[in-house]
């Protein structure tokens, strides 16, 4: 009875997969033939970009955005609609597509996929590419920091695979009530001193005058995040609250087990148990913490400067205060260099299909020289009249997001290789007069914030030498200590207990890779 | 008296636990309408918790103004109805032969089922399947996969088998065939099985996400749930650069609040009228396996 069984079992199975073959062949030819996008009659060709939409309508053939890049740039884009989902959606379906033989013409890699499509030969040795066909891209993007993409070839060859998201301005700083310390007749504070006194003044003196004792001098988000300014005065290097690598002692060192680390949290503690941050620091999150901001509660916090004019409109619409905010200068504390993080690489921001169809792959060069000339940069920004943009008193302003009728500017260098004057001309030029005030705090701020920014050594660092270790690139055992030391809840000596820990678990081996990383970069 | 006043209490106690229990339920989607119905100054200064703060309907007013949100609701009760009627059908058709002991390769089919049920295709070869099928990028995706579910056709296959056989030979007697004997006596008398099993695929069919997520491109085409999803993740705007003022009375908290109610009123609708099924369906099926 059992022989049997099995061999209809067999039969059935053979059939079903006979069946299922032949189904999918003649269906694959056909679909082939649909997306292979053709050579336009005027000789302009069509490429697939894939890249980040959060919910904006695709670029389809003939579409304004569609016929807006190929005026601009000389290139028809087709950009489909991936869902993001946080990155994890769009990096399944970019798999997919690659393993159904369909990779797209130029995307956007994420969580490293460009390391194994490099040394699958998938995506194009750029190397020699780029400086031929795309000179804008090889000068938008300064020298070392090729040096570093070089050293970071999966290959071990010293090729360059990807195209490097950039900024070449410091982005952070801690900011100041600057109305506040002028109401209390304080001074700025540039010692450590200074500030732990004006942050108790902020909250004994009721700076903001509703006869509450409401305002929180200071503060951050939850997992230590976004409370840099309290780690820069004691040189570590943080960013948005992950601990980076620079130089401590000579060496290529994790921040978070530096002694510098150790005296940060010790200061954080005694903040946060004299009333001076946030009792619910490690509990705020974006909204929260931003809500605590624009109800005219914080006196000093830590974030993109150039996002400033959005807790200020904010702030000025809920409460009628016009706030003024300073960048706070890095308090200076004994035996201590103080700056902000300034990383210049962002994740990597483009690859181009190793394609067999040098049509395509031209295209797809011009297209990247052409988005990285910066006279375009204005216009991408701006997009389709009518759709992202409208012109008002003879001045281009940006309509209000409507995901449902925008298409995705997904062509964006002007923010993946970010420069300190282009997005300042932006804010200049598009702002209104409604919103001049918060603008030009902005820029002032945004020069001022140039001071205290340092470039880490361990800027450009491959992601690649967390591999095995997740935990020590989630850095869960950091948080979980960081902040019971802040809570108070640990004793400042279990600081040392946590490097131990760490280095037992895979940061010995991880410090190894980022130094050799290190020497290779410098060699 | 005794035994009486002591189960008073039992059954005061046991109303208290699950009154404490429905309250913890019931508090964070009050604090959700509560958002809902407030302005955005007082959701961006944290001060809404139960009750709406600066009572205004501009979100909902948002919300039901968009047509595309709109459009994939419908397309959602659309692909629901049609879905589940279709795999009722379906089911139905492969659950019947398959509890007859007389079809001669029952066992090897149901063998077939089993084995789907167990092992689930890994998602490149699935993909790679769907595809090749035409579905990729077609909005029949939201329907057919689902359509036969070997779990459910191995509840109907046991319910049809406790099926009289008296009254079907009597029936056979008559000259009935096996069509009319399924569409006009088993169907008919199986009204418990047909409406758990629609329970069951209308609920997997509304709710569904991964699979449109996977398989359209095209934005039109999205369901419900890929559209809340869109309203609902904190996405950071890298540039914020100037946009012409913002002079809604809303933000992305209050719409996400609205949204969220948006999507979930229909399922409290339906969910107390058809709730005795779902206990039901869990029965059936359970004891003989």
């Amino acid at each position: 009875m059992i022989p049997k069984k099995t061999a209809l079992l067999l039969a059935a199975v053979i059939l079903a997969a006979i069946a299922l073959s032949g189904c999918s062949g003649n269906a694959n030819q056909s679909k082939n033939t649909n997306q292979n996008h053709t050579n336009n009659i005027d000789g302009v060709v069509d490429i697939e970009v894939w890249g980040t939409n959060i919910g904006y309508k695709p670029i389809t053939k003939g579409s304004p955005l569609y016929e807006f890049y190929k005026e601009k740039l000389g290139v028809g884009v087709i950009h489909p609609y991936v869902e993001w989902n946080g990155g994890t959606n769009y990096l399944n379906q970019l798999n997919l597509k690659i393993a159904a033989n369909e990779m797209p013409d130029m995307f956007t890699p994420q969580q490293g996929i460009e390391d194994s499509l490099a040394k699958n030969g998938a995506i194009a040795d750029l190397t020699e590419l780029l400086p031929e066909y795309a000179p804008n891209v090889w000068e938008a993007i300064p020298a070392e920091m090729w040096d570093v993409v070089k050293a970071n070839d999966p290959t071990g060859q010293g090729h360059i695979y990807y195209i490097p998201g950039s900024v070449d301005y410091g982005r952070y700083a801690g900011m100041i009530r600057q109305d506040w310390l002028d109401k209390l007749n304080l001074q700025m504070p540039t010692t450590q001193d200074e500030y732990v006194n004006v942050l108790e003044a902020f909250r004994d003196q009721d700076p903001n005058g509703n006869g509450q004792k409401d305002e929180i001098p200071t503060g951050g988000r939850q997992e230590t995040r976004w409370m840099d300014h309290i780690f820069a005065m004691y040189g570590v290097a943080m960013f948005e609250g992950y601990p980076e690598w620079d130089l401590y002692g000579g060496e290529l060192t994790y921040a978070a087990v530096t002694p510098n680390m150790k005296a940060a949290l010790e200061f954080a503690a005694k903040l946060y148990k004299d009333g001076l941050m946030d009792k619910e620091t490690l509990l705020n999150d974006k909204a929260k913490w931003d809500g605590k901001i624009t109800s005219d509660k914080v006196g000093n916090y830590f974030h993109w400067v150039e996002h400033l004019n959005l807790n200020l409109e904010n702030l000025a619409k809920n409460t009628g205060v016009k706030a003024e905010f300073s960048i706070l200068p890095i308090p200076k504390v004994e035996g201590y260099e103080g700056f902000y993080t300034w990383k210049r690489f962002a994740p990597p921001q483009w690859v181009v299909k190793n394609s067999k169809d040098e049509t395509k792959l031209k295209a797809t060069l011009k297209l990247l020289n052409n988005m990285y000339d910066k006279d375009n940069w204005k216009d991408l920004y701006l997009g389709v009249e009518g759709m992202h943009y409208t012109m008002k008193d003879g001045k281009a302003i940006k309509l209000p997001d409507d995901k449902s009728t925008m298409e995705n500017q997904v062509l964006n260098p002007y923010s993946s290789s970010a420069t300190l004057a282009f997005t300042k001309d932006l804010y200049n030029d598009t702002a209104s007069d409604d919103s001049k005030w918060a603008i030009e705090q902005l820029t002032k701020n945004m020069d001022e914030a140039q001071k205290y920014a340092k470039v880490i050594a361990g800027d450009g660092i491959s992601a690649s030498i967390y591999e095995g270790f997740p935990d020590i690139n989630n850095r869960t055992l950091f948080v979980e200590y960081a902040a019971k030391i802040i809570l108070g809840q640990y004793p400042i000596s279990k600081f040392d207990e946590f490097v131990e820990k760490w280095n037992k678990s895979g940061g010995e081996e991880v410090t190894k890779r980022a130094r050799e990383w290190y020497s290779k970069v410098h060699q | 008296m005794f035994e009486a006043r002591r189960e008073k209490i039992f059954v005061f106690g046991i109303t208290i636990v699950l009154i404490l229990f429905s309250i913890i339920a019931l508090v964070p989607l009050l604090s959700v309408i509560a958002t809902s119905f407030s302005s955005k100054s007082a959701v961006d200064m944290n001060l809404v918790t139960l009750w709406p703060k600066q009572f205004t309907l501009d979100s909902w007013g948002y919300i039901i103004d968009r047509p595309d949100l709109w459009k994939s609701f419908f397309l959602t009760l659309v692909t629901t109805l049609i879905g589940t009627a279709l795999a009722l059908l379906m089911t139905a058709l492969l659950a019947y032969p398959l509890s007859k002991p007389e079809f001669r390769w029952g066992s090897v089919i149901m063998i077939g089922v089993v084995v789907a049920m167990i092992f689930k295709a890994p998602i490149v070869p699935y993909f790679l399947t769907v595809r090749a099928i035409g579905l990729y990028d077609n909005p029949l995706v939201l329907i057919i996969p689902h359509i036969l579910n070997p779990f459910n056709l191995i509840i109907m296959r046991t319910f049809f088998k406790q099926f009289s056989k008296e009254l079907e030979e009597a029936a056979f007697l008559e000259g009935c065939g096996y069509f009319r004997m399924l569409f006009q006596m088993v169907l008919p008398l199986s009204k418990a099985v047909l409406a758990t099993l629609a329970l069951f695929y209308g609920v997997v069919l509304w709710n569904q996400f991964q699979h449109p997520l996977f398989f359209l491109q095209n934005p039109d085409w999205f369901p419900l749930q890929i559209k809340i999803r869109q309203f609902i993740t904190d996405d950071n705007v890298i540039l914020a650069g100037v946009t012409s003022m913002i002079d809604q009375n809303y933000n992305e908290r209050t719409l996400r609040a609205a949204t969220v109610i948006f999507a979930i009123v229909p399922i409290i609708m339906v969910y107390p009228f058809l709730q005795k099924y779902f206990v039901k369906g869990a029965m059936i099926g359970s004891v003989k396996g």
